[in-house]
């Protein structure tokens, strides 16, 4: 099949997803619009779904519709944690790993690197560096845990690292109630980061928008260039694959399954440190922030490729935006989200969806191919 | 000349494939307008190239892909097939390129798969293995009911598969490349089932790269190339030079010339190998033997003699009770696979899909697997994807893999291509030791004639050679000297292969016949 034609039928296949989960979002709201009569449904309806599609980016008033940059910004700033979850989900999937702790380890990544940030006093550059540096480090010898128990024992990664989010969790909730919290305060939080330890904001509306948000793209080309390009990543993939055949073509197995679960723990710690202090003054988190979970959905999304993880992210992020926005103005409930995420989901991941098109458009494609060639002998 | 009769519309067949052609999603237009038909109770061969569009045409006969366009009659009606379960209905059943079966389950549970004699909610295991031991009597065709699938040898898997479909009541019966497993007395021993299948009124399907096998047992035959149909033939008007040349478009031979065997030093040696398997049969027996460098050793032997298990021991996929084998004095028992490659041995495995490929990686991501460390494909820590671009073009060009591009998923080759990208990748990284377990299995007359060439000539350029093959012509021509195991031992060693001939073999290779402890010693040149 052509080029041209395989973007036409992605481009497509994607907007008919969109369109089917929002139909099916719309009968949802309908149903659960407040109004008396069908057309207050109606109408009701249309002011949530204005809400949903273009209010994260647009702002609609008597004078119209006009672009709201300070809307784009949150946007973008809420992409800054998934996306670096969504890499790390990516390299382990990749490696047929099925390791959940993106979870446990963004939020052991924000406590270590707010630690760093509060406790070890440093130069103003130098400090976020470090402080981010040791949350992804945090994360790598974490993960060490199942992947060492995966290559030596056999023990299901995916079991062991689930429970270890809840005794990350756990453990840190521990730590700051008894030893750590700021007491002056209200809320169990701890005390103020340091001013060296902060990442500056890129644009000064309040959205958070840090240079995070920079970072987090160069580490996607490096994830990407990673994957595809060196022997490493190939590595992993190949045994995402085929381990035996990767075994038998000479490739070190145990140790590649050990990298990509360590790999993956520092970007999810790295994500952690990051969204810590480019967003907060201080380390509040009581329970697990769900970006681990996102991560899964955009790498699956994804399809484990980290060249499409900003992606995935951003139309997760603008989606979210837009619930909370239906959920604050429309009176839509929040958990709507989840149904039309999943809705969407559905259909992205569904192989088979538009394949009958497809294989027309295969089929054409072929016939004029060998219309072609035939073409060019007789001639 | 084509059989005029064939084509003719009155006459009854149970099978009728009109002007089929099938485009497959990634765009490869594997069969163009063919016509296919099958007489009842005849033994039909389906010949072609590696690619030619064979497996294509026969799983659409089978309801495991659909058609892009054409219609099928069975016993003259039409017939949408739009799965396996409604072409077993219809009394068709099918024994596929590349097994079937799930490794994790016994030979019995695979056996009455899908078709279940439950026992309340469970699998009625008893009754499977009844049911197994009654076909496997019926039709002669030995297997083992409770064995676990990973653990048999190929041999006996083609078995399970073919037993497989006539549980289920197959009248007509599809077999891809059945015997390319098989050695010649379970090959004969085969063709006497199959004869046999016939005159009880079966229609046979039978795809075969093998020539001669095609002669002794079919009556007619169907040539594709390219996707088309060539013509149908019958088998007794027609020389095997003609259909060489009407499959592949020029002639073919398949006698290579070589040189004789000038062997240097030695550089496997294997000693006093031992090996019990789990069920406490003893694969391999006090085995030893060296191979020198500038020849090509044969085993030849009934599979499950042990073959398996030696190749296993050597490429550390398995472990030896006791007993060594060093290649240039360095033992490669336990070794990890990476070390073992190090000291240059390469491996064609015997199961392809298991160990040789990865289905759903690129040809390029395939070929270059056991280098992709390699100081010339790669530029600092990034990959050198223009080096390893031309490493994948050449191979590809070098080994006639035939594909869109190199960037095409393995598992949507042919068979034989497939085999081509293991051998290609295995031939290609300056070997000194090759271990080829069924080198030229399932690759069609043209590229068999290649590899065997291209073995020849790595030998002579000093390449240490085991050779492995359940094809007692491949192992007698190729073979520079030859071993013959039966139950674990070396019951015989030929220095030369030139005067041997198929009766002899057989007597060794069935345990008729064992030579003296002398003669066999000679194959350790110490
Ligand atoms: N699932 C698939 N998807 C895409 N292309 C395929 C698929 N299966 C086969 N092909 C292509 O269709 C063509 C015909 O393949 P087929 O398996 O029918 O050949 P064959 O005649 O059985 O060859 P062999 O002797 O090697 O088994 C090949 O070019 C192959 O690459
Ligand atoms: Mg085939």
């Amino acid at each position: 099949m052509t080029k041209k034609r395989e973007i036409i039928f992605s481009l497509v296949r994607g907007l008919l997803a969109i369109c089917i989960a929002l139909f099916v979002a719309m009968l949802l709201i309908f149903i659960s619009s407040e109004g008396a009569g069908f057309g207050e449904k109606l109408r009701a309806t249309g002011a949530a779904l204005k809400q949903l599609l273009i209010a994260p980016l647009f702002r609609t008033g008597r004078s119209g519709v006009s672009f709201d940059v300070k809307r784009l910004t949150d946007v973008l700033a809420s992409m800054i944690p998934i996306i670096f979850t969504g890499l790390s989900v990516c390299i382990m999937f990749s490696a047929n790993q099925f390791n959940l702790g993106a979870e446990g380890g963004i939020m052991l990544g924000a406590f270590t690197t707010a630690m760093v940030a509060i406790y070890v006093p440093m130069g103003a550059v130098i400090h976020p560096i470090v402080a981010v540096l040791a949350g992804g480090a945090a994360v790598a010898v974490l993960m060490l845990l199942p992947a060492l128990l995966k290559t030596k024992l056999d023990v299901s990664e995916m079991v062991c690292s689930l429970m270890l989010n809840y005794i990350v969790m756990y453990v840190i909730k521990f730590l700051m109630n008894t030893y750590l919290a700021d007491k002056t305060k209200g809320q169990i939080q701890s005390y103020e980061f340091l001013q060296s330890a902060k990442i500056a904001q890129l644009v000064d509306n309040g959205s958070k928008l840090s240079v995070g948000f920079l970072v987090a793209l160069v580490v996607v080309v490096i994830c990407g260039l990673f994957m595809f390009n060196t022997r490493w990543g190939y590595t992993i993939r190949m045994i995402g694959l085929n381990q035996d055949f990767s075994r038998y073509s000479g490739m070190k197995v145990a140790g590649v399954i050990v990298l990509s679960q360590v790999l993956g723990g520092f970007l999810a710690g790295m994500g952690g440190g990051i969204e810590m202090l480019g967003r907060y003054n201080t380390f509040s988190w009581s329970a697990l922030p769900g970006y681990g979970w996102t991560g899964i959905t955009i790498a699956i999304l994804a399809g484990n490729n980290p060249w499409l993880v900003p992606l995935a992210s951003f139309f997760l992020a603008y989606l979210t935006k837009g619930c909370e926005l239906m959920a604050t103005y429309a009176n839509v409930p929040a958990q709507l989200l989840d149904i039309v995420q999943g809705v969407i989901f559905l259909f992205f991941a569904a192989e088979q969806f538009l394949s009958r098109y497809r294989q027309k458009l295969v089929v054409k494609s072929a016939q004029e191919e060998l219309a072609g060639k035939e073409g060019a002998k007789h001639a | 000349m084509p059989d005029e009769k064939a084509v003719r519309p009155d006459e009854t067949y149970v099978v009728r494939m009109e002007g089929i052609s099938k485009i497959y999603p990634n765009g490869v237009a594997a069969n163009r307008g063919v016509d296919f038909r099958l007489k009842k109770g005849e033994i039909h061969a389906l010949m072609g190239e590696n690619g030619a569009g064979k497996s294509t045409l026969m799983k659409m006969l089978f309801g495991l892909e659909q058609p892009t366009s054409g219609e099928i009659y069975v016993n003259d009606q039409k017939v949408t097939l739009s799965s396996p379960s409604v072409a077993i209905s219809m009394g068709i059943g099918m024994v596929h390129q590349h097994f079937m079966l799930v490794p994790s389950l016994s030979v019995a549970e695979n056996m009455v798969l899908g078709m279940v004699p439950r026992k309340g909610m469970f699998i009625d295991r008893a009754k499977a293995i009844a049911i197994t031991k009654e076909y496997a009597e019926k039709y002669n065709l030995h297997v083992e009911p409770e064995a676990k699938v990973a653990d048999i040898p190929v041999g006996m898997k083609q078995k399970v598969e073919i037993l497989k479909a006539l549980v289920r009541g197959a009248k007509i019966l599809i077999l891809d490349e059945p015997t390319a497993v098989l050695t010649s007395q379970e090959t004969a021993e085969l063709f006497r089932e199959l004869r046999g299948l016939k005159e009880n009124g079966y229609t046979i399907v039978f795809i075969s790269h093998k020539l001669n096998e095609i002669m002794e047992i079919t009556d007619r035959l169907t040539i594709m190339r390219a996707g088309r149909s060539m013509g149908v033939y019958n088998t007794c008007d027609v020389t095997k030079e003609e259909i060489s040349r009407l499959m592949v478009g020029r002639d073919v031979v398949l006698n290579v010339q070589k040189d004789a065997a000038q062997p240097a030093q030695t550089v496997l040696r294997v000693r006093d190998l031992e090996y019990t398997n789990e069920w406490g049969k003893k694969m391999l027996d006090h085995l030893s033997f060296d191979v020198r460098s500038g020849e090509i050793l044969g085993i030849a032997g009934v599979e499950g003699n042990g073959q398996k298990e030696l190749i296993d021991m050597l490429f550390n996929l398995n472990t030896p009770n006791g007993g060594t084998a060093t290649v240039n004095g360095v033992s490669v028992i336990g070794m990890p696979q990476r070390r073992i490659r190090e000291h240059g041995v390469s491996l064609v495995p015997e199961d392809r899909m298991l160990y040789g490929i990865a289905a759903n990686a690129s040809i390029e991501e395939n070929v270059i697997s056991d280098r992709c460390s390699a100081k010339r494909l790669n530029r600092g820590p990034l990959f050198n994807m223009k080096a390893i671009h031309e490493e994948a073009d050449r191979l590809i060009q070098d080994y006639t893999v035939l594909c869109k591009t190199r960037k095409q998923h393995v598992g949507m080759l042919s068979g034989g291509n497939i085999q081509k990208v293991v051998v290609a990748r295995e031939f290609s990284n300056d070997p000194v030791l090759i271990l080829a377990d069924q080198p030229t299995r399932g690759i069609d007359v043209g590229a068999t004639e290649f590899i065997r060439k291209k073995l020849v000539e790595l030998s002579r350029a000093g390449v240490a050679v085991l050779l492995v093959s359940a094809d007692l012509n491949e192992v007698m021509e190729l073979s520079d000297s030859l071993i013959v195991m039966h139950n674990g031992k070396i019951a015989a060693y030929f220095k030369d292969t030139k005067d041997l001939t198929d009766d002899m073999m057989g007597e060794y290779m069935l345990g008729l016949r064992e030579q003296s402890a002398e003669q066999i010693g000679r194959v350790c040149h110490d």
